[in-house]
Formats: C-alpha cells, sequence, structure tokens
C-alpha cells in the first residue's frame, strides 16, 4: 500500500493478492450471496484506490479495508431498498406481448416458453438488485454503459460488471432449459 | 478466488485515475492557504461594514458616560490561548492519528465537548482578572459575534471537510469536529474584535455558533465523508 500510495501502479496487483482472499470471506460470510460480495469487494477496491494519496505511512491496510466493506455494504442494502421503487415492472407489458403471439405459436412451445421465461424471471428476482437493475438498464432499455452509470450513481466497470454477471447467471438458465443461447 | 474478478477489479481501477500522496499533499496545502485567505478575507469585510475596519477593539460604550476599555495585554492573552485551543482542535480534526480509521468516538466526542469549554472558560477566567470586560453591555446581546463567527468560519468548514476527503468510521462525528475546530479558529479574531466579556453575551455570540457550526459540520459529514458505493 506504501508504494502504491506513493504513484507505483503496479503495487496494486500485490496489495489485491494480499488483501482479497479475507476480504471476499468476510463479504461472502455477510452478504450470503457470491455475486453480491464479488461487486462489494469490487467497490471496496475502487474506495482503497480512490483514496490512495491520504493512506498514513504504516497504518494497517486490513482493518481500513474491512471498514470500507462494511460501509459499502450498509450503503448498498440502503441503495435497494431505494432503487426497489425505481426498478420499471415489465413483467405485465411482457405477458401483454405474449398473449398477442398465441395465435401463432403452439400450445407446447408456448407452454415451454412460458416455463422459461419463468425460471428467467425467478433469477431475475433472485439476483441481487443492483445487478438486476443494471441488467434490465442495458440489456432490455438498450441504455447506454455511461447513461446507466449516470443513472445509478456508479462507474461504468461497475455497471459493465453487474450487468455481465446477470447475463452469465441468466445464460446459465437457459442452458439448463436448453434454450436459445 | 477467480482470476476473472481480479481482472475486473484491477480493469476498474485502471480505469479511474486518483491522486497519489504527492498530489494530495499539494492539493491539501492549496486547499489550507484558501481556507486561511477566505476567513481572514470575511473578518476584513465583516469588520469595514461593522466598525469601520477596525479589526482590533480595545472597548466602547455601554451606557451613556459608562465606557469600558480592555488592556492589550488581555486581549493578547485571550487570543493566545484561543489561537493554541483552535490549533489544538484543528489537529484533531484533520489528522487521524495511526490509523486510516481516524480517531477513536471518545476522542471526538471529547473534542466536540471540551474545545468551546475550554475556549469559553479561558476567556472568562483571563477576563475576570480585568474586571471591565465582564460588564453587561445590553446593546451587545452577541448576534452580531454570531454572524461573523458564522461568516469567518464557512469557508475554512468547507475546506478542512475537502481535506479529510472520507471518514470510514463515525463520518458525521468527524464532521461535528471540523465544524467546531473551524469555529473555534473564527474565535480568535472575534477575540481581537469583541470587547465585550460577560458571560450571556459570550453564550450567545461566541458559544452557540460552535454549537451550530458543529451541527452543520456533523450534516456535511454524514452527507460528504460517508464511504458510499458509486
Amino acid at each position: 500500500m506504501e508504494r502504491y500510495s506513493n504513484g507505483d501502479n503496479a503495487a496494486f496487483a500485490e496489495l489485491y493478492d494480499a488483501i482479497a482472499p479475507r476480504l471476499i470471506g468476510y463479504l461472502r460470510k455477510a452478504t450470503r450471496d457470491d455475486v453480491a460480495a464479488e461487486d462489494l469487494m469490487q467497490q471496496t477496491f475502487l474506495q482503497i484506490h480512490r483514496a490512495r494519496g491520504t493512506f498514513i505511512p504504516g497504518a494497517p491496510v486490513m482493518p481500513w479495508a474491512l471498514a470500507v466493506a462494511k460501509r459499502l455494504m450498509i450503503d448498498s442494502a440502503r441503495r435497494r431498498n431505494v432503487e426497489l421503487g425505481f426498478l420499471v415492472d415489465t413483467s405485465v407489458e411482457d405477458d401483454r406481448i405474449a398473449g398477442g403471439q398465441t395465435d401463432a405459436a403452439s400450445t407446447a412451445d408456448l407452454l415451454d416458453a412460458h416455463r422459461v421465461e419463468h425460471r428467467v424471471q425467478q433469477r431475475l428476482d433472485a439476483m441481487p438488485e443492483s445487478h438486476r437493475t443494471a441488467y434490465r438498464l442495458v440489456k432490455e432499455e438498450g441504455m447506454s454503459l455511461k447513461r446507466a452509470a449516470e443513472l445509478l450513481g456508479t462507474t461504468i466497470p461497475a455497471v459493465k460488471l453487474r450487468t455481465h454477471r446477470a447475463y452469465r447467471a441468466l445464460r446459465a438458465v437457459l442452458r439448463e432449459e436448453g434454450g436459445p443461447l | 478466488m477467480s482470476a476473472d474478478l481480479k481482472a475486473w477489479v484491477l480493469e476498474s481501477v485502471a480505469a479511474e485515475a486518483s491522486p497519489t500522496r504527492a498530489a494530495v499533499r499539494r492539493r491539501n496545502i492549496l486547499v489550507g492557504l484558501l481556507a486561511v485567505a477566505s476567513g481572514l478575507a470575511a473578518f476584513v469585510v465583516f469588520a469595514m461594514f461593522t466598525s469601520q475596519g477596525q479589526l482590533v477593539r480595545l472597548g466602547g460604550e455601554i451606557a451613556p458616560q459608562h465606557d469600558v476599555e480592555r488592556s492589550v495585554w488581555l486581549v493578547g492573552m485571550t487570543a493566545g490561548g484561543a489561537l493554541a485551543i483552535a490549533l489544538t482542535a484543528t489537529w484533531l480534526a484533520l489528522s487521524r492519528g495511526r490509523s486510516m480509521l481516524g480517531r477513536p468516538r471518545t476522542w471526538l466526542v471529547g473534542a466536540i465537548a471540551l474545545t468551546p469549554l475550554a475556549l469559553f472558560a479561558w476567556k472568562v477566567v483571563c477576563s475576570l482578572g480585568f474586571g471591565d470586560p465582564m460588564a453587561q453591555w445590553p446593546a451587545r446581546p452577541g448576534l452580531r459575534c454570531l454572524s461573523l463567527t458564522m461568516l469567518v468560519a464557512a469557508g475554512p468548514l468547507l475546506a478542512f471537510l475537502a481535506v479529510r476527503r472520507s471518514a470510514p468510521a463515525h463520518p458525521a462525528l468527524n464532521g461535528a469536529v471540523i465544524g467546531v475546530a473551524c469555529g473555534a479558529c473564527a474565535w480568535v479574531p472575534l477575540d481581537l474584535w469583541c470587547p465585550v466579556a460577560s458571560v450571556p453575551h459570550l453564550l450567545l455570540g461566541h458559544v452557540l455558533p460552535l454549537g451550530i457550526l458543529g451541527g452543520l459540520g456533523a450534516l456535511l459529514g454524514q452527507a460528504l465523508l460517508s464511504v458510499r458505493s458509486r
């Protein structure tokens, strides 16, 4: 950390290797959600990166990193509650569109599609709010990463990470169901 | 742990520039100079409008044919003591000890409570020996002193919050200490300017603004110093 705060950017990878295992262990235990824990860990490292110039020489890094992670966890829980009200519910709209297609689709295909849709929806509901919101904004509404980052009050890499994780989770569901990947 | 995650973290960090220690030091010096300049400018402008530019006032007429005088020694003693207390409070507010988490809660609460108390006690104890300044001055309840303190402390408050940047633990308390420290710094020019030392005047015009600044600092600290996801 000492080298990193003095401007040696290459030292960050070493810092990551030194503190990431304990940090992710703490976050996994606290959140009981691997994806959320990884997201929080990324944000913790971003905070450490932003504050590197204020690092006190000789100060222990781990308690600081854990305190930052804990604060981010609290903030994330608060944001989740706000985002819940902000999120647009697209399920009603989707049902209406699906209803218009009944004439063309066979009953079996339709049932199959409904089952896959239901599973996808279940997986979407199960993922952290931050990932779901990022996914809907970027993949469903076609919003740019920059605009989504502004709207969610986060960085472009964070939106990319959340969208990617959500996308990966949904692909896994489709793979299990034998649907389109 | 996945290499994918490490790659994402490294990519996020590389995408965002952050100041190094040398850059932060340079910035803090600049912000500190701006804080001092804004405080002094506010003091001079205030004195120009309220006391014809007189920065140090040694007395005045508290009632018809009743003048109050304070000696230069008293002014030097009270302002010198206030300066020492203000510097101590500023050091407590801006330094974090040897931990990145900052000072413990007891230190912060102690600084918030003891700084106004020490300033008030020092002013009263010094003035007791001289008698005159302790006299009641009905025309000076202390509202101008309150305004002066708030004006002088406003710039340093924002500057000190910018210097502190973030507080992962107790952001509101850290903000409150910064607010009180700014009030203590403003107490020094106020001490030069105000010849009144009656207790009700001191409480309203000199001590109350420290409380207000402490509250304001707590609110701003919670909003600006808290660690938040972005």
